[in-house]
């Protein structure tokens, strides 16, 4: 059903300069894998502090909310290098198991990361469990970390 | 160079390192091993030089930051390199020939060094400006060069796959 959505952005001209490019590809894939840096270091320094780990020594709230704009703006850097990515190769991304169940967790990881993980980072950490908190930063690991694989997977095995 | 080379050549041709280079699977999942764990290694280590620099976890004191984020950079390092070794192992004459991963070779030597030279200069005195939000100009140029350089190591690393600066036999 969405494939002629998938050949008209491959068709598109703009999707013709990314591919003919020697070096535009290879430049947007450099960026999105810098933009992965930036945002996975600022997920981790909240996900390891709710496990218990690495700043355990400042208040969860506070640390969330300083590491909070570079976590989204790490998270818009990757948008914008991807969808040039998906521009350019429509088709493939299309007919790329690994490409659907990358986009699949990353919705799951999206609305988790700004409902419950939020929810939890920011109450009151008298109010919120221990065992909570670990749950969360274990969840947002493990669904970032798949789409991670199933991003570079895309690449390698489609 | 003659000496290395014979030296990657020997190893190119260890049954191990070529039942590696032929499986369907070990290159790919090894790949997506070093993105993985790049990721918890460049990515604390960039927090950590954002704090330096004076931009970011301004409340946190710098030896805190330093202190608790350092089991886990080491982690991620130990299995970067496990799993950058390996794919050096499986591909060792397709690296040699590549210039890229010469330049990315010396970059993590470069960060390599500037981290120990900020541990044993500036960051001896931390106590006397832990809390600040900016540092002394020694912690500040430390932060903002490991930036530079592990970027550099990325931009790099990942340009090894492509043919560019691939030098012939």
């Amino acid at each position: 059903m969405l494939l002629p959505f998938f050949q008209w952005l491959q068709d598109l001209a703009i999707s013709g300069v990314l591919r003919n490019s020697p070096w535009l590809g290879p430049g947007i894939n450099i960026l999105h894998l810098l933009a992965l840096t930036v945002f996975a270091g600022a997920l981790l320094m909240v996900d390891l502090r709710l496990l218990g780990a690495g700043l355990t020594r400042q208040p969860l709230a506070p640390l969330a909310r300083a590491a909070q704009p570079w976590l989204i703006g790490g998270f818009i850097a990757l948008t914008l290098t991807g969808i040039p990515q998906l521009l350019s190769t429509g088709t493939k991304q299309y007919y790329s198991d690994f490409f659907w169940g990358k986009m699949e967790i990353l919705t799951v990881a999206l609305i988790f990361t700004f409902t419950l993980r939020r929810w939890v980072t920011q109450a009151d950490e008298k109010r919120v469990g221990p065992v909570w908190r670990k749950a969360v930063g274990l969840v947002s690991i493990t669904l970032w970390t798949t789409v991670t694989v199933g991003a570079r997977l895309i690449g390698l095995l489609s | 160079m003659v000496y290395l080379r014979s030296w990657f050549e020997y190893v190119n041709e260890f049954p191990s390192s070529v039942a590696l280079r032929e499986s369907l699977y070990g290159y790919p999942a090894l790949l997506t091993a070093h993105v993985v764990t790049m990721c918890l290694f460049a990515g604390l280590i960039v927090m950590m030089d954002l704090r330096l620099v004076g931009v970011a976890y301004t409340d946190t004191p710098v030896s805190q930051v330093q202190k608790r984020l350092f089991p886990w950079q080491m982690l991620g390092m130990a299995l970067s390199s496990i799993t950058g070794i390996l794919l050096f192992y499986g591909q060792p004459m397709r690296f040699y020939f590549k210039v890229f991963f010469w330049v990315k070779m010396v970059l993590m030597g470069l960060a390599g060094v500037n981290a120990m030279a900020f541990h044993y200069s500036t960051y001896r005195s931390v106590a006397a400006w832990d809390s600040d939000v900016k540092g002394p100009f020694g912690a500040r140029m430390a932060g903002a060069l490991s930036i530079v350089l592990w970027t550099g190591v990325i931009v790099f690393g990942r340009l090894v796959a492509y043919d560019y600066m691939t030098l012939s036999d």
